[in-house]
């Protein structure tokens, strides 16, 4: 059974307001006024992913940002022949707002450690809304550029000490 | 070489006016001399209706003038109908004519020229502009010739009358040709006053609207009030004396329209008492008056509308005031089939401003030979590849093609030998066979639709749909298409025996994917009429836009208890949805998973402003009767604005128990129940394959889905007869019902169809996903290499590896040029940008 409708059968809250109270708690699109918001809440969609499903393939330009709505997922990078695992998301993280902004082929792949449900935002309605509403921006680029810029300072702020390596790579904030 | 035409653009106004209309316009002429003729007849008939009929008292003179009076009037009256529908015709003929000469002519224009003009001004120039000037053009012979002719007769037929008497009245005339346009200036600089004023006060509302905030913030109403106040006052003031001025020509031009019978009567009356002047006369000068009045205000209007219209024609054809930097078609030969070798010297191309973008090109390519252009965003590739493609007007050097130089060629040669695929293809309104023949049509015949017989067959079209990927996208707009009644029922039956096969191999696998038909459980992915009625209407009154409509329906409505639960459900539906998409465009983006449509929406923000304000019960009829059809229309898996609340489920899953018992007693024929053995017209042959409706619109329920229904569809050989029905799936304005993969993925099958000598490929693959773009290029290699010459611009480095020749390029110029594996080992700029910079 469709998730969607187990929750519709058990409150009667819709699933736009929900969509909306959580685009409202994610960082990138907290700062956008609230028309906007429920535009984009209503244009999101939820999809189910079977554990060992990809939500993207590493190299594939697929043009969406993933809101864990339930579940996890693995990030992988493959290599040559072989698969590295990066990291694990848990629910309720947001992944890939770069991806709304541009056409970029994946660096990563993502796949379903978990049955999952995922809040889903593809970039060409995300283009439409911008198109529409194109006051938002600069609040949109400053939100883009922000969660850039705290990743890294909170990569500084956790780095091990002994990753000489990695310090040099550093600085993707001043690209 | 014959002599060519003045271009569109070059062409003076009073051009048109002869241009194609020459008959019409004579034509014109005469009635307009008939019509003055009858205008005078008149005059004369008045006078001898006195003079001579009445005062000889003379009853068969009277019928006579009488009868030739009214016989004039009837005849002016009717000959000015026709200057006036002939006029139109003239008017509207020139219109076309200026829109469609000009339109040809802005789609020769060099790309340049649209970087700096916005769509809507073009739109403005083509509708609005041109339309004041096509009016000019209807009157322009018509209204000053009648006017003129019609002064000069009465003011002719005047002087013989009376010459004394009519120099006297006429004498008024030329003070009134200085007064009036003097006090018509004084009133156009009031109004350009007026205009500039209300615009300041305009952006004065509109910046206290916006800033709002800061203006009760500091309680600064007293700052702003006086701003505004101060406005209005200068407003007042312009508009009060715009009005007198406007009033001073009005009332000038009744006072000296009354002055003249003044004249008339004083001198008149005077000489007629002498003896000197027929009553009749006196009575044909003063109808003569009146007359006098129209013609002369006929032509005053008609100096005001060539004013408009030269402005605006002026203004129109100055802004397309520029050439195509190509011959369309070659005059005195048929265009060059040309061999594929491309020589490229020295080339150069700099901007209007002297930007050089490119400079010292040298490239040379064997016919077949396939070329990749790498380099950054901004180094020049695509601009190379648009000079090949004579898109570009190159600056400098040479380009040949089968030793011809572009720059000299035809654009009919070019669209004859060269195939392009843009970074961005554009997609248009249409089929996607339409599109998919869109390169081939135009390489036949660029004036007429191509006799059926020398265009690709079917099979080509179906072999470059699955050259390119797209065949499993069309496949899926066919199987999307509700078929009508009538169609070929081999077919339905074999999708019946296709649903057969599909509920035995697939039914279990894909429930996730798919909600079936059921008459027992509720369907979330159908509409609530859906739910309620499970069957298709035998008759047209139970079609789903009928029903409310429907006495027995909407009976049962109330009888199942749902008229009331529905009508509130359709309020949330409408308070919602007007809220979310109340000013958005009718995009079909926004409007895909809305139960109100794009024409709707403007209704249902009316409907939803008075539900503010009103009771349900309160609503008019209509009103209700629009919330229930929204209601009706609703279906909870694809419209996310409301929730269905869990008591009306209920509702209705008895009110279709009860709907199903009531019309089968009732009217057995009026809807035949969805039946696992027989066809749903009502729904789409996916739909009818599943005997349901798909739940979920994602990439892998698709291509699970996908993959399924091809193996079910070929085993019944249908998949050629539901491509060729998905083949007719409208893209949309703009292709915007496609994705972009879709997009471009029918631009390359638009080339790979027209199989051009040389195809250029600028980015062509770039929003395609890696199965769709390794397929596209292993085509290239297999199909095309030896074949046509490839001019890639390529982005994505990992797929030059088999070109011919790699061209590095930076700053517009060629840094490297070798095949892949010279440059990579040469460890060069090919190399640094494989692997990134260091």
């Amino acid at each position: 059974m469709n998730s969607s409708m187990e929750q519709n059968e058990m409150c009667p809250t819709c699933e736009f307001d929900k969509n909306l109270s959580i685009l409202r708690e994610i960082y990138f699109f907290s700062e956008l006024p609230l028309d906007t918001l429920k535009v984009l809440a209503y244009l999101c969609t939820r999809e189910n992913f079977k554990s060992g499903e990809y939500l993207f393939h590493q190299k594939e330009d697929d043009g969406r940002a993933f809101y864990l709505i339930s579940g996890q997922a693995r990030m992988f990078h493959e290599e040559g022949g072989s698969t590295v695992i990066i990291r694990d998301f848990d629910k309720d993280t947001f992944i890939g707002s770069l991806a709304l902004l541009g056409s970029f082929r994946r660096l990563f792949s993502l796949q379903a450690l978990t049955d999952m449900t995922c809040l889903i935002l593809e970039r060409q309605k995300f283009a439409k809304v911008l198109e529409q509403f194109p006051a938002i921006m600069p609040r949109v680029l400053q939100a883009a550029a922000g969660s850039i810029y705290s990743w890294e300072k909170k990569f500084l702020a956790q780095m091990d000490e002994g990753c000489d390596k990695c310090r040099r790579k550093l600085g993707v904030s001043v690209v | 070489m014959e002599k060519a035409p003045t271009p569109v653009f070059k062409r003076s106004l009073f051009s048109w006016v002869f241009s194609g209309n020459i008959k019409l316009q004579v034509i014109l002429l005469i009635i307009v001399v008939v019509t003055v003729f009858a205008r005078v007849l008149p005059l004369e008939m008045q006078k001898r209706i006195i003079n001579e009929a009445i005062n000889l008292r003379k009853i068969d003179l009277l019928l006579i003038y009488c009868g030739i009076y009214i016989a004039a009037v009837v005849l002016a009256s009717g000959l000015k109908f026709l200057i006036n529908v002939l006029q139109s015709i003239i008017g509207q003929q020139a219109a076309a004519s200026m829109r469609k000469g000009l339109y040809h002519h802005i789609l020769t224009l060099p790309l340049n020229f649209f970087r700096r003009t916005q769509p809507g001004m073009v739109v403005a120039s083509l509708i609005t502009e041109l339309a004041t000037a096509g009016d000019f053009i209807g009157m322009a012979v018509a209204i000053p010739v009648t006017s003129v002719l019609t002064l000069l007769a009465i003011a002719g037929y005047l002087f013989w009358l009376n010459p004394l008497l009519a120099a006297l009245s006429l004498s008024i005339y030329p003070l009134v040709v200085f007064l009036l346009p003097w006090l018509q200036k004084k009133a156009n600089r009031e109004n350009k006053k007026r205009v500039d004023t209300t615009r300041d006060l305009s952006s004065k509302i509109a910046e206290s609207i916006s800033g709002i905030h800061e203006i009760q913030g500091n309680g600064a109403f007293g700052i702003e009030n006086r701003k505004y106040d101060r406005l209005v006052d200068k407003l007042t003031k312009v508009r009060i004396r715009w009005n007198i001025y406007r009033f001073a020509i009005k009332v000038s031009n009744n006072f000296f329209n009354n002055l003249s019978p003044f004249i008339i009567f004083i001198l008149g009356g005077y000489l007629a008492i002498k003896g000197r002047l027929e009553l009749g006369a006196l009575v044909a000068f003063l109808s003569a008056q009146e007359k006098l009045f129209d013609p002369w205000r006929e032509l005053i209007d008609f100096y005001q509308s060539y004013q408009d219209a030269s402005v605006s024609y002026k203004r129109t054809m100055e802004y397309f005031d520029a050439e195509s930097e190509y011959v369309l078609e070659p005059a005195d030969r048929k265009p060059f089939e040309l061999d594929g070798n491309i020589e490229i010297k020295d080339l150069s191309f700099a901007t209007e401003t002297g930007v050089r973008l490119l400079s010292e090109i040298n490239v040379s390519l064997k016919s077949g030979q396939h070329l990749a252009l790498v380099g950054f965003s901004g180094s020049g590739k695509s601009t190379l590849a648009l000079c090949i493609g004579q898109l570009y007007n190159y600056t400098g050097g040479n380009l040949l093609i089968g030793e011809k130089e572009v720059a000299t060629l035809t654009k009919k040669d070019i669209v004859q030998n060269v195939g392009f695929v843009s970074q961005s293809p554009f997609i248009f309104d249409g089929t996607i066979e339409e599109n998919l023949l869109y390169a081939c049509r135009a390489k036949l015949n660029s004036n007429d639709a191509a006799p059926d017989s020398s265009l690709p067959s079917l099979d080509d079209m179906i072999e470059v749909l699955q050259q390119t990927g797209i065949f499993v996208d069309v496949l899926r707009f066919g199987l999307n298409t509700v078929l009508a009644y009538d169609h070929d029922k081999t077919f339905v039956a074999k999708i019946i025996r296709v649903r057969e096969n599909f509920q035995r191999n697939y039914g279990r696998t894909l429930t996730d994917y798919v909600e079936f038909f059921d008459d027992d459980r509720y369907l979330y992915y159908s509409s609530i009429s859906e739910n309620l009625i499970l069957g298709t209407p035998g008759r047209e009154e139970f079609s789903e836009k009928k029903l409310l409509r429907n006495d027995y329906f909407t009976t049962f409505l109330k009888q199942a208890d749902l008229t009331r639960p529905l009508m509130n459900l359709g309020a949330d539906l409408s308070r919602q949805t007007v809220d979310i998409l109340g000013n958005l465009p009718p995009d079909e983006v926004f409007f895909q998973q809305s139960p109100i449509n794009a024409d709707e929406l403007e209704e249902y923000r009316l409907l939803a402003e008075r539900l503010r304000k009103t009771k349900l019960h309160q609503l008019s009829i209509p009103d209700q009767e629009r919330l229930l059809e929204l209601a009706l229309r609703f279906t909870p898996g694809r419209h996310k604005m409301a929730a269905l609340p869990e008591v009306l489920e209920k509702l209705i899953l008895e009110g279709r128990a009860l709907f199903r018992d009531k019309i089968s007693k009732d009217d057995p024929g009026a809807v035949s129940f969805y039946d696992i053995s027989e066809y749903i017209y009502s729904q789409t042959i996916l739909n009818n394959i599943f005997f349901g409706k798909t739940k979920a619109e994602s990439p892998q329920a698709q291509e699970k889905i996908n993959q399924s229904i091809i193996q079910l569809l070929i085993a019944e050989d249908l998949l050629e007869a539901v491509i060729k029905i998905g083949m007719d799936f409208q893209v949309g304005s703009k292709g915007d019902k496609l994705s972009g993969g879709q997009r471009q993925k029918l631009a390359i099958a638009r080339v790979f169809l027209k199989d051009p000598k040389i195809m250029i490929l600028d980015e062509a693959t770039s929003a395609l996903d890696n199965k769709s773009q390794a397929r596209i290029q292993n085509l290239l290699e297999t199909r095309w290499k030896g074949n046509s010459t490839v001019i890639a611009v390529v982005h994505r480095l990992d797929i030059i590896k088999n070109y011919d020749r790699v061209a590095v390029m930076k700053a517009g110029k060629i840094g490297e040029l070798g095949s892949y594996d010279e440059l990579m080992a040469k460890k060069g700029m090919l190399y640094e940008l494989v692997h990134g910079t260091k």
